[in-house]
């Protein structure tokens, strides 16, 4: 079990997400990096999919009410066990009593503003139409359907150190790995979306060849961007339709906004493309006040990215579990 | 040390179809031999370490050595500086695995014997150490 030592807002638990909710209009919510996530709970044996708590303002604290493994991934935190710095991307012991601190991302290598503490077994809520995720807009899923408070304890789903390392260890980041950038900047891959064909060619050119801004607007609803103003070829009203994380929408102003993992299920903006699947760690990392670019893509290469995402995944989970293996050899 | 190296070599050794594996390097020689997934140890010898107050950390898995974490520009640990036991002095990297390189006593880092991004194997001698608790203990460190 742990306690929330911080009254600072918009922590919460997430999983990978909802899906299969969006016929009664329930959202997706989920990680903004899910790969971090998957990440932690490889480095814990936990499955990829167990309930971590995603940060994103800081300075951060719990408390560990009991002993408990836990890992650290997402934005380079700077964490502290107590006096003792945890390196980023990292699994390792705590013991009950002992305060975990996290500060403002640095901005080194790689700039990303949201961290993710996951649990051994993973944070042991209830599974609300399969996810574990808070889903803030119906108040329901994760902790009390509700953004982690002061005081707030979360039981963890396999407390206690017996059969687990001391030893911590960690994962060299997805994002050093497998890099994507576009003139220093980092770049996601878009598709084509239904009304692409319907902003005139300067504004195409605008779209994929300027850095796009992401403003203060921005949260897991939705990043609000900031740039060259993108101008239709005629004025489009649209009804309402379905919409996913990704698509990104174009309000009267020709400022566009990217859905993020809490967007809601339906929208009647005009669509100028859709951030694939594969890259929506990338953006969901991507700081407020930082610029990011936008690479065409096709469906091909769209696939290709995720079955990149999930092979650096096995990769890791392979050689995490070598790694376990021979720990538990030592233990003996 | 020797023990953790021997424990981790039989684990896997008992998982394959090999019959014996031997093993030489500085100050150490080692031979396992695997009857159907029953290892048992044939032989053993390691050097005991030169000097007292001095410490050398070597690698317990093999791997590419780092001075400082991937995410990071600055060394885990820089020269001189205080460090306690069980602090990560460097990293051995295998694909995105990172395993901590640890110091098993409290001391001063006094250099890294091996350059940053070098592989290294089982038993490489990584980085030196001048242990302040050596005093403390009698001569030697029977690893």
């Amino acid at each position: 079990m742990i306690e929330i030592l911080s009254t600072t807002a918009l922590a919460t638990v997430q999983d990978l997400g909802r899906s299969g909710a969006l016929r009664w209009g329930v959202g997706t919510s989920g990680a903004m990096d899910p790969m971090a996530l998957a990440a932690g709970n490889l480095l814990l044996g936990n499955d990829e999919g167990a309930a971590g708590i995603e940060l994103q303002i800081f300075p951060y604290q719990v408390r560990f009410v009991t002993d408990c493994a836990f890992a650290i991934t997402g934005a380079d935190t700077e964490a502290q066990l107590d006096n003792q710095a945890v390196l980023p991307w990292w699994r390792c012991a705590a013991r009950a009593g002992q305060v975990l601190r996290l500060s403002p991302p640095r901005r080194g290598v790689w700039a990303a503003s949201r961290a993710y503490l996951c649990l051994a077994g993973g944070v042991a809520e209830p599974l609300v139409l399969g996810s574990r995720s808070t889903q803030m807009r119906g108040s329901f899923g994760g902790h009390e359907g509700r953004a982690l408070r002061l005081g707030d304890r979360l039981a963890v789903g396999r407390p206690g150190l017996i059969g687990e390392e001391l030893d911590g260890f960690g994962l060299v980041p997805p994002a050093l790995a497998m890099p994507f950038v576009v003139d220093g900047q980092p770049a996601v891959r878009v598709l084509p979306a239904a009304e692409t064909a319907c902003y005139n060619e300067v504004s195409l050119a605008a779209f994929w060849s300027n850095p796009w801004k992401i403003t203060a607007q921005s949260d897991r609803y939705g990043y609000r961007l900031a740039g060259e103003p993108l101008v239709p070829l005629a004025p489009m009203e649209l009804r309402s339709h379905g919409i996913v994380p990704g698509v990104i929408q174009v309000p009267p102003g020709g400022q566009p906004i990217v859905q993020m993992r809490d967007a809601q299920p339906s929208g009647g903006y005009p669509k100028i493309g859709t951030v694939i699947e594969a890259d929506l760690w990338r953006l969901g990392q991507a700081p407020i006040g930082s610029a990011v670019r936008f690479v065409p893509t096709d469906w091909t290469t769209a696939i290709a990215a995720l079955d990149a995402n999930r092979r650096w995944l096995d990769e890791a989970r392979r050689l995490i579990d070598l790694w376990r293996e021979s720990m538990a050899g030592l233990r003996q | 040390m020797t023990d953790r190296l021997t424990t981790q070599l039989a684990t896997w050794l008992a998982a394959t179809d090999i019959d014996c594996l031997e093993l030489r390097g500085p100050g150490v020689h080692l031979c396992l031999i695997n009857r159907n997934g029953q290892v048992d140890l044939a032989l053993a010898s390691v050097s005991p370490h030169a000097a007292a107050g001095k410490l050398t950390v070597t690698a317990q898995s093999v791997g590419r050595y780092q001075h400082s974490h991937p995410a990071h520009e600055q060394p885990l640990v820089a020269v001189g500086q205080a460090i306690t036991a069980g602090q990560a002095v460097g990293l051995l990297q295998v694909g995105s695995l990172l395993m901590p390189v640890v110091s098993p006593e409290a001391g001063y880092m006094v250099r890294h014997l091996v350059a940053a991004g070098a592989t290294v194997g089982y038993g490489t001698a990584l980085a030196e150490i001048r242990s302040t608790t050596a005093a403390l203990k009698a001569k030697g460190h029977g690893h």
